[in-house]
């Protein structure tokens, strides 16, 4: 209960009714006589302002649907009303009216519902003591009278995001489509306890090398310095923010940000700032200024057999820790410790949201169904022999298949899958050879590294996958095809050949790139729904042995919601 | 530099225009077969051991082998064609090729002919309402002679722009 001041007497002019506004909500004045009263401003059955209304003696009647109620109880007298008008108590101070208005209250957030950051109410109580005159309000009314008082303030919308059920089944499209889930992810996720991955070592072999990555989307450069030691750092200059790198990749002695010449060295801490001590006594930095204490946000930093990882957390388990035992094993499968070769990049960005790439990799139904080519051609079947595989936090993944022959597939098999063609044949099969060259049952594994990285062996073309997100409804991917130091020329041309199964514009790329575009299509098109992930019951979560399943996306949705908070 | 000037004889400056002319229309006629979508005619544009190559600028100036698009004969880009045609999933789309500023390089042994013309590439899916720049580039090709009609023994396209927008679901 607090008194609030909330016009002056002389505010009423020759009128019986004037509106004024209380923590955004519409409170009505009436003068019957001398005496004051007030209630709440809007009518109890639609949205009429009362303060528009006719007053007739002790009753006002709203403008909108002609309600009447009696001023100084609220009661409703008439239809369409049959709900009193809220009234409250009113004094007068000198010139002043002030009335007796509750304190607003809070909203609750009740678990496992997080409020969005944005849903602030005022601690103070703001009153807005305008009023407006007659001639404002004729004009006003007839179209927008009902909120006229609210619009001036705006009004405050706040979402709460509820999971829609106890099970992993269903996913509701804000997880995909909303901003403030987004900016909570970069936070919590890409800003968060994991490790990023930000360049291969094979990219930068000498010092001074560098390259411009992403941690999320945050722009970072990685860099090796004298002591051979690979540093990242953001690209934003401590100074004035400037985005100091602008070259893809590069040699360099230092980083010099072009605004003012502010200098970092290949860890990233300040060296020079020019005129830091004035010119001729006067000017220059305060003279407790110290380089140290302005170097570039530096990023913990971890490699694994030549991969590059950062991390905005301290005290990061080491990666084989956040891999686990089984992902960790297959990583090292493709990186099985020959030294890389950078054989170029693919750049593309995708409209949709950057969890879909994760999830087309963790959801081996799709292979057959989408990715025709394999089929058509006799490359892959339902019948071959697959793994879905997770860590045991869901967070990681392995899609990993054995190549067959085409010949030995069932006809069961075949019939179930439209596309198989006998008789279709490719006049230059030899591109979808396998080389055997890795130690592992797998011919393809395709392993998705929370929360931004993606390791490709198709057979023999082999390439990371640098997820930067850039909002909930688009994402940047980054590849870096590489093979080994020892390929010969042979060797190396078969890569080139098989690669053009992947990327932008590769036989399977292609396809999932449209298909996730799709996908976001759909949910912006015809938003506020769900998405099913039921396959594969008797897996609640987790690694699974058939391609009909979707439980690994349902893992990683368990991760994500704790992380999350959700 | 203007090619034309280097000849001296006047039958050497047209066979100049008359090749000059050759390539243009054959760049034409390369355009319309992708833009109309007739695939097996833009195969038959090709040598048997053609090389067609898409590849980035980023790539190309760092000396990586990398392609959007890697075919090293007919045959692979027979199967490129064969696959978009038969198997591949993706949005129906309008394509415009654009093709200009075509320089001849040099004219080389067996009848060989270097050029190089720019291009560009404008896309139209059918749920968004314009044409998006879909890809800027060069073409850097080798022509050669098979009977009476010209064919490119190599088309390397790179393109300029950082990022494809999604995907090159069709050849450029």
């Amino acid at each position: 209960m607090a008194w609030h001041n909330v016009a002056r007497l002389d505010a009423f002019g020759d009128r019986h009714v004037i509106g004024v506004e209380v923590d955004g909500t519409p409170v009505a004045l009436y003068r019957i006589g001398d005496a004051i009263y007030a209630t709440v401003g809007m009518c109890t059955h639609a949205t009429g302002l009362l303060a528009d209304g006719w007053v007739e003696g002790d009753t006002i009647e709203c403008p909108l649907h002609q309600a009447r109620f009696d001023i100084r109880t609220g009661k409703a007298l008439c239809e369409p009303a049959t709900e009193d008008l809220r009234t409250y108590a009113v004094k007068i101070e000198g010139a002043d009216i002030l009335i007796d208005f509750p304190p607003v209250q809070q909203s609750l957030n009740p678990e496992p519902a997080i409020a969005t950051g944005r849903s602030t109410i005022p601690e103070t109580t703001q009153v807005d003591t305008a009023v407006q005159s007659n001639d404002d309000r004729q004009r006003a009314r007839g179209s927008a009278n009902a909120t006229d008082s609210t619009n001036r303030k705006g009004i405050l919308l706040t979402r709460q995001y509820v999971w829609p059920s106890n099970d992993l089944t269903r996913i509701p499209d804000w997880v995909y489509t909303d901003q403030d889930i987004y900016d909570r992810e970069v936070e919590r996720i890409f800003h968060g306890r994991t490790w990023n991955y930000v360049a291969l070592e094979a990219e930068l072999p000498n010092v001074g090398d560098f390259i411009r990555s992403n941690v999320g989307p945050t722009p970072v450069v990685v860099a090796r310095s004298e002591d051979g030691s690979v540093n990242v750092f953001e690209n934003r200059c401590r100074h004035r923010a400037a985005e100091y790198c602008r070259e893809l990749s590069g040699t360099t002695k230092e980083f010099v940000c072009p605004y003012h010449q502010w200098t970092y060295n290949l860890k990233g801490d300040l060296i020079g700032v020019p005129f830091r001590r004035g010119v001729g006594g006067k000017g220059g930095m305060p003279s407790d200024f110290l380089l140290e204490n302005h170097g570039l946000r530096r990023l913990a930093v971890t490699s694994h057999r030549g991969v590059v990882f950062a991390s905005y957390a301290e005290g990061m388990e080491p990666f084989g820790d956040y891999l686990g035992p089984e992902i960790l094993r297959e990583f090292e499968a493709t990186f099985d410790g020959r030294k890389l070769k950078v054989l170029g990049h693919y750049r593309h960005s995708l409209p949709g949201n950057w969890k879909l790439y994760h999830e087309n990799l963790k959801d081996p139904y799709h292979a057959t169904l989408l990715h025709t080519f394999l089929v058509t051609f006799g490359l892959l079947v339902a019948g071959n022999r697959s793994l879905m595989l997770t860590d045991k936090t869901g967070r990681h993944g392995v899609m990993a298949s054995a190549k067959s022959d085409a010949k030995a597939v069932s006809s069961d098999a075949k019939k179930e899958m439209r596309a198989y063609k006998e008789g279709m044949t490719l006049r230059e099969p030899r591109f979808m050879d396998f080389v055997g060259e890795f130690d592992s049952p797998w011919s393809v594994t395709m392993a998705t590294i929370w929360p931004n990285l993606i390791v490709q062996r198709e057979m023999n073309t082999l390439g990371v996958r640098q997820i930067v997100p850039t909002g909930p409804h688009e994402f940047i991917m980054k590849w870096t095809m590489f093979g080994f130091d020892g390929d010969d020329d042979t060797m190396t041309r078969h890569r080139l050949r098989q690669g053009n199964l992947m990327g932008p514009a590769g036989f399977l790329g292609l396809e999932d790139n449209e298909a996730i575009k799709f996908v976001q299509d759909g949910m912006q098109r015809v938003p506020n729904r769900e998405h099913l992930v039921k396959l594969d019951p008797t897996t609640e979560a987790g690694t699974s042995d058939t391609l009909i399943s979707e439980s690994a996306i349902r893992a990683m949705y368990k991760y994500w919601r704790q992380e999350m908070g959700l | 530099m203007d090619d034309s000037s280097k000849l001296d004889s006047s039958d050497a400056r047209l066979d100049a225009l008359f090749l000059r002319h050759e390539l243009e229309m054959f760049n034409a006629a390369y355009a319309a077969s992708l833009d109309e979508n007739r695939l097996s005619d833009w195969v038959e544009m090709f040598t048997d051991d053609a090389r067609y190559v898409v590849i980035s600028r980023e790539n190309a100036d760092r000396g990586m082998p990398v392609g959007l698009i890697y075919c090293e004969n007919k045959g692979m880009i027979f199967d490129r064609a064969f696959a978009l045609e038969k198997t591949a999933m993706f949005a129906p789309r309008y394509l415009r090729h654009i093709v200009g500023n075509l320089q001849i390089l040099a004219g080389g042994r067996n009848g060989e002919v270097r050029a190089r013309a720019n291009y560009v590439v404008l896309q139209v899916l059918f749920d968004r309402p314009d044409a998006k720049l879909h890809q800027v580039g060069v073409y850097h090709d080798v022509f050669c002679r098979v009977g009476p009609s010209l064919k490119l023994a190599e088309r390397r396209c790179v393109y300029d722009n950082l990022l494809v927008d999604n995907a090159l679901c069709l050849p450029v």
